[in-house]
């Protein structure tokens, strides 16, 4: 099983998640981050203040998958996600040992 | 589910009891030590009343004559038959050990307040009755406080009972125990409590607590989501919404009523519980407005039709004085709106509505008054569209709070942003009524602005500044959700949200609505990640407008110039409706704005609105203002002559103005936010534009002029406006030499005025 997160802008979220819904995944935990990457923060004058914006609001959303569906759901992601320009997040994968449906016990594959 | 219910419940058990109790005595007693014990009902069963999952608090009380055995004997024949049929909370004890108990435990000693006598020797339950009562009262100095600790942890744990969407009707805020330290005080006879005041709650609260025993077949109070439709249906409510609403007004009468006391009970308390106390002082503090006890009230000989405004004006002068509005003040208010006394005119006159703004823009100190306004209901009288927001529930997870207290909480939200914004009265207005339009299926943006329009008009705002408030509680949401659904790097985005905001001034209030809403909806409606994003949007939409519109140089007539050409000083004073209009034509001379200014404060005339221009040597000056309660009558010559001794030399209306604000520096007042001076270096050609936004204090203006004329330049315009409690002060300045200042040098007048108004 693998854990897919993606780091997103906050306006994609409603396009990724309507795709992963169409794509079959029924689960997925979203929420508000804040960070930078290569984009970095930049500097804003807003009412004469000049103010540093360092941390860029994104989206983190995280989903659980079976191995045989990670690459395709990172496509998924991946593609709905994209507008080309900068900022526009990663994704990542991390190998899970074990997933427990906290209601009825499933374990594995049948939690997922 | 009625009252009467609980009491035959309550008369049932006691029959019961009655017959265990006289079958045990029987059994162990002859017919001496018969009358050794007696049954008594203490707490809620005391009062005769039974929820069916209620537990029977029984006391019995013997002389300490009769045997152990015996006792024993008798409690477990009388306690037996009951283990399945109800829970009992018993206490076996002599009428010593109830005073004992009594006095190391609040809770005992406020059950036994309600004691009452089922069955055995009547005297004894009389006498410990009796012990309670006079414990209770000679110890209340001690009690009272105790008691409202025990109150203020209760409601910490288990929040307010008014706005939780799934509260416990017992423990909360508003619930059924501050109904009985409500009742405790009042037996306590330090203070009147008028108990009348919340029977229609407690009958409300206790209906829904039965159903809710009923219903869910056991004895919790907490009224959860998955129990609330049984319970609205088994009340006969349309839906368990209204059912909550009903609920939430009633905690809201428990609350009120508590507040009240306590506030009573405290500045009662300062001369000694139950002492003859010295005469009160009462101090004017505005027209026909009065301060006694700490508190605010009408004063006696008021009549309402002659001055209909002073309702407001005594909301608001409480408000902003951080001190609440007598209750008796208020019952003789809503008494006289209800006769159809004292009746607004429409559209209201502009005092009015400078105090609704005044009242809406005090911070926290006004959520109290407001709640008073609501439970006297006073304020639909003025705003009769409340009425349909009233403890109005949201079903939504975001939400904490009802319709109405979430538009009060951001009104104290947007009063922390009023010096971000150039028209803060359009902003608290629009935070007050944002969300007017809840309460039906159809959009609640579109909604309010239908409601709002009628709502503006008759409090009087101008059509401009009505387009702007119906803007504002259109897009009210636009920001947030444009700032987080879409594109800001998109031109399109920034372009949507210019498309329907006109200019930088409308954008800026919206700005702050948007946050003022987050921050009260709550920590799940607003975050630094949300407020940072909002923020970009802003950023971006304001680049591509233009800039901030500021006010703009008055205009003088052929008069007006022809007069001042001729270098006199001249009065002319005329009544208005908020007092007097005073043109002034004088000389002109470094610091008049400030001399003037100080003379008007030290003859007792708050500043209004002011428009003044110099031409050539001269400069001419239109004031509006205000006397102040008790001011001495003013005339044209006695104004002359005050301004023409001030010119030639002020140091005497220095002197003056110090004297004057250590007397305010007396009065007491709420925290404001700090002044803010803006420069605009590029609004007008031949002059720097500074604007000082501030909370409105006496001789404001005198301090502006002084530290203008203290950094050596001229003050060619000022436009003074005072929007309820807040001025609005737009200072065209040159160089004396003329023309406008460097940036640095505005930079450097701008921090010398911030750091004089401190």
């Amino acid at each position: 099983m693998k854990l897919i997160t993606a780091i997103l802008k906050p306006f994609k979220l409603e396009d990724v998640k309507n795709a992963l819904q169409a794509a079959g995944v029924t689960g997925m935990t979203v929420s508000e981050a804040s960070g930078f990457g290569r984009q970095r923060g930049h500097t804003e004058v807003y009412r004469g203040a000049e103010y540093t914006v360092d941390l860029v609001p994104k989206v983190r959303l995280e989903v659980l998958v079976d191995d045989k569906d990670s690459d395709s759901v990172v496509d998924v992601i991946v593609k709905a996600a994209s507008t080309g320009s900068i900022g526009d997040g990663k994704v990542w994968t991390t190998p899970v040992d074990q997933v427990i449906r906290v209601r009825t016990g499933e374990r594995g594959s049948e939690a997922i | 589910m009625s009252t009467r219910e609980r009491r035959d419940r309550s008369n049932e058990s006691d029959r019961f009891l009655s017959k265990l109790f006289h079958d045990a005595v029987r059994t162990h007693c002859d017919a001496v030590t018969g009358k050794e014990i007696s049954l008594a009902a203490v707490g809620g069963y005391g009062r005769g009343e039974l929820s069916p999952g209620s537990d029977l608090d029984i006391l019995i009380l013997h002389n300490g004559k009769i045997s152990q055995e015996k006792l024993k004997a008798i409690v477990n024949d009388l306690l037996y038959p009951l283990w399945d049929k109800n829970s009992v909370d018993h206490s076996v004890r002599t009428r010593s050990e109830t005073r004992d108990a009594a006095a190391s435990d609040l809770r005992v000693a406020t059950g036994l307040l309600d004691i009452r006598f089922i069955a055995g020797n009547s005297d004894l339950v009389t006498a410990v009755q009796a012990d309670s009562l006079d414990y209770w009262r000679k110890d209340a100095k001690r009690n009272l406080p105790a008691l409202e600790k025990s109150l203020t942890e209760r409601h910490e744990r288990a929040g307010e009972l008014a706005y939780l969407l799934e509260p416990d009707l017992k423990e909360a805020r508003g619930g059924l125990r501050d109904i009985q330290a409500l009742r405790a005080i009042s037996l306590s006879g330090a203070v009147q409590v008028p108990l009348e005041k919340i029977s229609w709650a407690e009958s409300t609260l206790n209906n829904v607590r039965e159903a809710l025993h009923t219903a869910s077949g056991r004895s919790k109070d907490r009224l959860l989501f998955q129990e609330q439709d049984k319970v609205a249906k088994m009340l006969d409510y349309k839906d368990a919404d209204a059912m909550m609403s009903d609920v939430a007004r009633a905690a809201r009468t428990v609350d009120y009523l508590l507040d009240y006391t306590w506030h009573a009970l405290e500045h009662k308390g300062k001369d000694g519980l139950g002492r003859i106390m010295r005469k009160p002082r009462v101090v004017n503090v505005a027209k026909n407005v009065s301060a006694l006890e700490r508190e605010i009230i009408i004063d006696s000989m008021t009549s309402f039709d002659d001055d209909p405004v002073v309702g407001l004006r005594a909301a608001a002068t409480a408000a902003q004085l951080g001190l609440p509005l007598s209750l008796d003040t208020c019952s003789e208010l809503s008494l006289a709106l209800n006769g159809g006394q004292g009746i607004l005119a429409n559209p209201w006159p502009r005092e009015a509505r400078e105090l609704l703004i005044s009242l809406i823009g005090a911070g926290e100190t006004m959520v109290g008054i407001f709640e008073t306004l609501d439970q006297e209901e006073i304020i639909f009288h003025w705003i009769p569209e409340w009425l349909s927001v009233r403890s109005l529930p949201q079903r939504n997870a975001l939400h904490r709070h009802t319709v109405d207290r979430h538009m009060v909480e951001t009104a104290v939200h947007a009063g922390k942003l009023t010096r971000k914004v150039h028209r803060p009265d359009l902003l608290l207005f629009a935070a007050l009524f944002h969300d007017i339009g809840k309460g039906t299926q159809e959009d609640h943006s579109e909604r309010g602005v239908r409601l709002i329009e009628p709502i503006a008009r008759r409090v009087g705002f101008d059509e401009k500044d009505i387009e702007t408030l119906k803007l504002l509680v259109q897009h009210h949401l636009l920001l947030s959700s444009t700032a987080t659904r879409r594109d800001l790097d998109d031109p399109a985005t920034i372009q949507s949200v210019v498309a329907v905001i006109p200019d930088a001034n409308t954008l800026e209030l919206l700005h702050a609505l948007s946050i003022a809403d987050g921050e009260a909806t709550g920590s799940a409606g607003w975050s630094d990640w949300k407020a940072t994003l909002v923020a970009e949007l802003v950023s971006r939409v304001r680049k591509a407008m233009d800039g901030i519109e500021v006010a703009q140089q008055p205009m003088l007539s052929d008069a007006q110039i022809a007069l001042a050409e001729k270098g006199e000083l001249r009065i002319t004073l005329e009544h208005h409706s908020s007092g007097y209009a005073v043109e002034v034509i004088s000389p002109d001379k470094p610091g008049l704005l400030s001399i003037v200014a100080g003379v008007f404060n030290i003859s007792r005339l708050d500043v209004k609105s002011a428009r003044t221009k110099t031409l050539g040597q001269s400069a001419v000056m239109y004031w509006i203002v205000t006397p102040e309660p008790h001011a001495p009558k003013v005339t044209e010559a006695g104004l002359h002559q005050l301004i023409a001794e001030a010119l030639k030399d002020s140091a005497d209306v220095e002197e003056k103005l110090i004297a004057r604000a250590k007397a305010y520096a007396s009065i007491p007042s709420i925290p404001v936010p700090d002044p803010e001076v803006e420069i605009f270096t590029d609004a007008a050609t031949d002059a720097t534009v500074i604007e000082v936004r501030s909370h409105d204090r006496p001789g404001l203006l005198f301090r502006i002029g002084a530290a203008i004329t203290q950094s050596k330049i001229d003050i060619r315009s000022a436009i003074v406006t005072t929007l309820g409690a807040e001025a609005i002060d737009t200072l065209y300045v040159t160089e004396l030499t003329g023309g406008p200042l460097t940036p640095e040098r505005a930079h450097q007048v701008a921090s010398h005025l911030k750091h004089a108004l401190k």
